[in-house]
């Protein structure tokens, strides 16, 4: 029997609550800055199959992982009991991104029938491989970028299996961290759990899964709705890669389909920079999302009409044991391609290119007021595209990025035992148009002691964020090391030593413009020059004001 | 009359200008309300006007002991952006921090999400060379020899008012007490705050932000205030009126004046207060406190008669957008769009939602006739029964109840039901957003709602109490005694209250006991200065100690309330207190090392409350204040045949059960099948729930 709408919604108000919850939980207790702080995590809820019902906030990016997480351990374990707490971090075993990333997934029972899942992803601080942080554009294979972990079982009906438990934290350089951070993501999967089963007693199983199943026909509906006022037809673009690789991407939209067809691109990389086929497949659904239904909350409906085509050995569909750890650059840039490739032909929804790079800056070494170890572990800041009508945005995080916080210079110098010189916003030349770019981000860290390193691994550096009907493009990313012998700029760097003063020097891209410069409003040009934004010289050159 | 003692609180809504004066002597106490419109731009008319309605009911200004009052005046000129051009002056190097902000995208998947404006435009930013040290000592000294090129720009830019923020001011001040004192005698008659007189915590971004919004509304509060206490003294009042304040507490006229951003929430705060002292009164200390007004719902949890004092507080944040924050003491409330007013709607897919969207006093709800077309909440409690419709907004408006009825019909057609049907779907889908709000604050913290009591108030607490209680399955519902002015009465009954708030990290070794109990005193002794100055004997003042601890590497704190003085003896006890409270929160323990983060100090002064005096309870027998029967739909429960209550005939002692309806003329109370209601001796109302 059909349960009256009003009761469904209920339930599926309270599947968002409990997501939000178990975000909240985990937001609270983490160790690791880049899991509290960043929150670089993200929670979700789904049903007995393993398909997505509801998500807490944080990151668009982290909200297609868990499914795929809870169907791999489905598929691998027969036993699955009240109680138990599985752990997977490997693409290859449903672990989707990298190795520092933990998924933990209760199963939720009620009445002894299994009902739905809670699941966790975190990016843990370290879990051991070849470098500190566990990542490093040296590696070649999966082994050298950490411990594998193939979805198994940490908690057996309650039980902590504490010889997991010991040879988690033992592979790690930081193991107080992992340890709190893996209790931390205990807790947030359990009280949504306590959450789930409530809602069952309450309602009845039957009631409460039709709720599930109400709400994913409901993101399903309101996707195929928004399909039919998109262009119909195939879209095509070949894009160049920092490196000189050449990417494509093939875009065809029909009544009921949206297919992304990613086949023709090049090998798996040798290197780090390679991602899964399920991580691909999670870009395409991020601007499925934002090009269909930016405003309800993404569950498994909400993909329905999207298909992803890949090449197994290519690098969006790489082969084990590829290296992965660097696979967020890569998962950018697909991402971006697909949204480049679209924004032309629906400009209403999608914006000029931002910065585009999660711009991932690891800085490490003895903080020397304490004498402990620290690492930095941040995805950076930029600036946004500008549509039709509006500048974009200044210094906000990538679009694999969502409710994600950057962290003050006052925490980070007492945390840390650096020196954060300067945060400000990036004023070189780029992103004008009839509508500017947003600014970019210079941030100054200095370091205060011997024996410190930084890794860094930026793309958009040399290809620059794209613009939109006749603006100019972005001004590009980059790092820069600033030494007494002379000052180098990067875009890939892996373990550079640094010592006492050296300065790390961030530097992020201004979005692209949107419109020819030379339509500016003047009061917005005098405005720019008043702020700082442009120079006098530049505003003459570029919107061809007489001074 | 002599042993007469009036006390009058004011405040200033959106609408009109409520004054409730309690007159307390030894034959009992009587209460006057009065109201009068709200006077923008000159606000404090509105109080004077308000006055004058007291002085006709026999009570003169010029008797009145003590007068607290309420002002919405910053927030709201935070809202409509109607404060003065702000100049900022900050760190070398950090003049963009208040423009970067934290860099958050809420509204993740729409890629034109639009961050919000710093408050301060970018040529209005100005730094100056000089850094301190997360530990407070000097690296760069302060270098000021631009700052008069500074002030000349701002001068010519019309900056009215300027807020300073440097690096790592919680951890000394120095530097930014140099700079306030030289823009002081650059610039003697500008507006100027720092940030560390308002706030001692770190994160730079927050605290620069909340000395901006505070620089931008202290010359429109300070107006306002000024022109108030010269009215009212002029009017014969003999003490300046204590302001209410977002932590619960009130504070000098003076002191508001100078950092007014403290009053951003006060609305909420003095009816949350309210709660807490009837709690205490009641015996009852644990409460869930709710108030229901006409366009939004705000609820609050108290422990052991304590509200809990936050400051981690953001205007305008939503899922939509990052909004801005305000780093002041602030009653940990959670607000949601859910009102008598708020509008019903279905989405393109046929799904019910309430709110956030309100049809606030003008149109309202259709039902009064005004041009409104939604439903609203109140417009399905009308249909269902649970308003009077021969009674409504107590006799004042006509309900227009075939406007209603269009306006559901409306709605059912569009989720394929009748009227009845999206009627109560209305109002489950509303409470059902109050529980998600009340779990916020309770559950979501560890704590069990069945130790609780649901304490209602507000024009529409009564009208959802009893359905939320159940559903959270509270010890029981009280609806308090003049639900409509309790707010009134919660600032009555506030104390002169300041909190602080510093950060000071500290590891729990050997040693921290001097280190932590030194914080401590210098914060008190700050406090008893403040007040002194505010002509309190510091004898008077009490504290409340709170440490703010973690497990060492986290990041976020949980608050543990600290007795006696703090030595090394007393630090294991701190940890296990800590732990203990870590566990109840997060349900795990680590072994891990303790750390202290900061301090938060509560230092208050009685400044004159009511006493409360218990009425004998009398006969049980509550069938003389029945008026008369209806048909009421509860939803869930059905129809039922329901007692109708007068509210104003029920007396100390009465007795009765539910289905019933207690009206008066400020609000209704739902009382739902099965259960048990008794008046007590202050006439609150309990509702006891069945099982």
């Amino acid at each position: 029997m059909a349960t009256d709408p009003i009761t469904l919604e209920i339930i599926q108000n309270s599947l968002q609550s409990a997501a939000d919850e178990m975000f909240a939980a985990m937001r609270k207790t983490a160790m690791s800055s880049i899991i509290y702080e960043v929150l670089d995590m993200g929670t979700g809820i789904t049903d007995a199959e393993g398909r997505i019902a509801s998500s807490g906030a944080g990151i668009p990016a982290f909200i297609g992982v868990l499914d795929k997480s809870v169907q791999f351990i489905l598929g691998k374990h027969a036993e699955i009991a009240p109680g138990d707490v599985f752990i997977t971090n490997d693409p290859w075993h449903g672990g989707v991104t990298h190795l520092n990333d933990l998924v933990l997934a209760m199963p939720v029972f009620s009445g002894g029938q299994l009902i739905a899942w809670t699941a966790n992803i975190a990016h843990n601080s370290d879990v051991g491989g070849m470098a500190p942080g566990s990542l490093s554009g040296e590696a070649t294979e999966i082994f050298q970028e950490g411990l594998r972990l193939p979805a198994v079982k940490l908690i057996r009906e309650g039980v902590t299996d504490q010889a997991l438990m010991d040879i988690i934290t033992t592979n790690s350089r930081m193991p107080d961290f992992l340890l709190g951070d893996v209790w931390a993501a205990i807790a947030s999967v359990r009280v949504g759990a306590k959450r789930l089963e409530d809602l069952a007693e309450k309602y009845g199983v039957e009631t409460f899964t039709e709720a599930m199943n109400s709400f994913m026909e409901f993101g399903h509906k309101t996707a195929s709705a928004e399909l039919a006022n998109l262009p119909k037809g195939t879209f095509e673009l070949s894009e160049e890669q920092d490196d000189g690789r050449v990417y494509n991407v093939k875009v065809t939209i029909t009544d009921e389909d949206f297919i992304v067809d990613l086949r023709d691109n090049p090998d798996q990389d040798p290197g780090c920079t390679n991602t899964s086929r399920d991580g691909t497949m999670i870009c395409a659904q991020m601007v499925f999302k934002s090009v269909t239904d930016p405003d309800t909350p993404a569950n498994d409906g909400s993909f329905r009409p999207l298909q992803v085509l890949t090449r197994e050995g290519s690098v969006f569909h790489a082969k084990e044991p590829a290296a992965i750890g660097f696979y967020f650059e890569t998962e950018v840039r697909v991402y971006d391609l697909i949204w480049r490739c679209l924004a032309p032909h629906i400009p209403d929804r999608l914006p000029a290119g931002h910065f585009s790079s999660i711009c991932g800056t690891f800085i490490g070494g003895i903080h020397p007021d304490t004498g402990r170890q620290y690492t930095i572990i941040e995805p950076q800041i930029g600036g946004w595209g500008a549509w039709d009508g509006r500048d974009g945005n200044p210094c906000i995080f990538s679009g694999f990025h969502g409710e994600t916080y950057n962290t003050p210079a006052e925490i980070s110098e007492a945390r840390n035992g650096l020196y954060v010189d300067q945060m400000a916003l990036n004023t070189e030349p780029g992103g004008e148009g009839e509508f500017t770019g947003g600014r970019g981000l210079i941030l100054e860290y200095r370091i205060r002691t011997e024996n410190g390193f930084v890794t860094a691994g930026y793309t958009r550096s040399k290809v620059k964020p794209w613009s939109l009907e006749g603006g100019k493009e972005g001004s590009g990313n980059y790092v820069e090391v600033i030494k007494p012998e002379g000052t180098e700029r990067y875009s890939f760097v892996s373990g550079l030593e640094l010592t006492t003063d050296d300065v790390v020097r961030v530097v992020t891209s201004s979005g692209a413009g949107f419109g020819d410069p030379k339509n500016r409003n003047p009061d917005s040009i005098a405005q720019d020059i008043k702020n700082g934004f442009v120079s006098e010289e530049r505003a003459k050159s570029v919107y061809g004001l007489d001074a | 009359m002599s042993n007469s003692i009036r006390r009058v609180a004011t405040d200033v809504g959106g609408t009109f200008t409520d004054l409730v004066a309690f007159e307390t002597s030894d034959d009992g106490m009587r209460v006057i309300t009065a109201k009068s419109d709200t006077t923008p731009p000159n606000f404090e008319q509105g109080v004077l006007n308000v006055l004058s309605k007291m002085e006709d009911q026999g009570i003169a200004t010029k008797d009145v002991d003590f007068m607290a009052h309420g002002t919405t005046v910053v927030i709201n000129a935070l809202t409509e952006r109607k404060g003065v051009k702000v100049g900022l002056i900050t760190t070398e190097g950090f003049r963009d921090t208040l423009e970067i902000a934290r860099g958050n995208r809420p509204d993740f998947f729409n890629l034109h999400y639009e961050k919000p404006e710093p408050f301060v435009p970018r040529h209005l930013r100005a730094e100056v060379p000089g850094r301190m040290t997360y530990q407070g000592k000097e690296r760069v000294p302060l270098d000021l020899s631009e700052l008069p090129t500074i002030l000349d720009v701002f001068k010519s830019e019309g900056v009215e008012a300027i807020a300073i923020s440097l690096l790592h001011s919680y951890a000394d001040t120095s530097h930014e007490e140099v700079l306030l004192a030289e823009v002081k005698k650059l610039w003697p008659d500008v507006s100027v705050v720092a940030s560390h007189q308002i706030t001692r915590e770190w994160r730079e971004y927050e605290r620069s932000n909340t000395a901006v919004l505070s620089a931008y509304v202290q010359p429109v509060a300070a107006r306002y205030l000024g022109k108030l206490d010269e009215g009212l003294t002029s009017g014969g009042l003999r003490q300046s009126p204590f302001i209410m304040q977002s932590n619960c507490g009130v504070d000098s006229l003076n002191a508001t004046s100078a950092v007014p951003i403290t009053m951003v929430e006060s609305g909420p705060a003095s009816g949350f207060w309210g709660a807490a002292e009837l709690g205490k009164l009641i015996g009852d200390p644990n409460i869930l406190a709710l108030d229901i007004g006409g366009t939004t719902a705000k609820c609050s949890l108290i422990e052991d008669g304590e509200v809990r004092i936050m400051t981690d507080y953001w205007i305008e944040r939503s899922r939509k957008s990052a909004g801005y924050p305000i780093m002041v003491p602030v009653v940990d409330l959670v607000e949601i769009g859910n009102g008598g007013g708020s509008i019903a709607w279905v989405d393109d897919f046929g799904k019910l939602h309430v709110g956030p969207q309100s049809a606030g006093a003008l149109p309202g709800p259709a039902a009064y006739g005004k041009g409104g077309n939604n439903a609203t909440t109140t417009d399905a409690n009308l249909w269902l029964g649970r308003i009077n419709r021969n009674y409504f907004c107590g006799g004042a408006i006509e309900a227009q109840m075939d406007a209603t009825e269009m306006a559901l019909t409306e709605v059912g057609d569009k989720l394929g039901v009748d009227t009845d049907e999206a009627a109560r779907g209305i109002v489950r889908i509303a409470n059902n957003n109050m529980v998600n709000a009340l779990k916020l604050v309770s559950l979501n913290r560890g704590h069990d709602t069945r130790d609780f009591t649901l304490l209602a108030f507000g024009g529409g607490g009564g009208m959802h109490a009893v359905a939320l209680g159940q559903e959270l399955q509270v010890k029981q519902v009280v609806v308090p005694a003049a639900a409509s002015v309790f707010s009134a009465w919660g600032m009555m009954m506030s104390d002169l209250r300041r909190d602080f708030f510093v950060t000071q990290l500290a590891d729990l070794h050997e040693g921290a006991g001097v280190t932590i109990e030194g914080v401590f005193a210098e914060a008190e002794s700050q406090a008893r200065e403040a007040f002194k100055t505010d002509g309190v004997d510091p004898s008077r003042v009490s504290f409340l100690r709170y440490g703010k601890f973690r497990y060492q590497n986290q990041e976020h704190t949980t608050e543990v309330l600290l007795h006696g003085e703090v030595t090394d003896a007393a630090l294991d006890k701190i940890a296990e207190d800590f732990r203990a409270a870590y566990e109840k929160e997060y349900t795990y323990r680590l072994n891990a090392p303790v750390e202290m983060v900061g301090i938060h100090l509560v230092a208050r002064a009685e400044v004159g409350k009511i006493e409360m005096t218990p009425a004998p309870l009398g006969d049980t027998d509550a069938s003389p204040a029945i008026k008369s029967k209806r048909t009421v739909d509860y939803a869930l429960e059905g129809k039922h045949e329901a007692d109708i209550y007068n509210g104003d005939k029920l007396l100390p002692g009465m007795k009765f059960d539910g289905p019933a309806i207690v009206e008066d003329s400020g609000t209704t109370i739902v009382i739902h099948p099965g259960n048990k209601v008794w008046v007590d001796a202050f006439r609150n109302i309990h509702i006891v729930l069945e099982g």
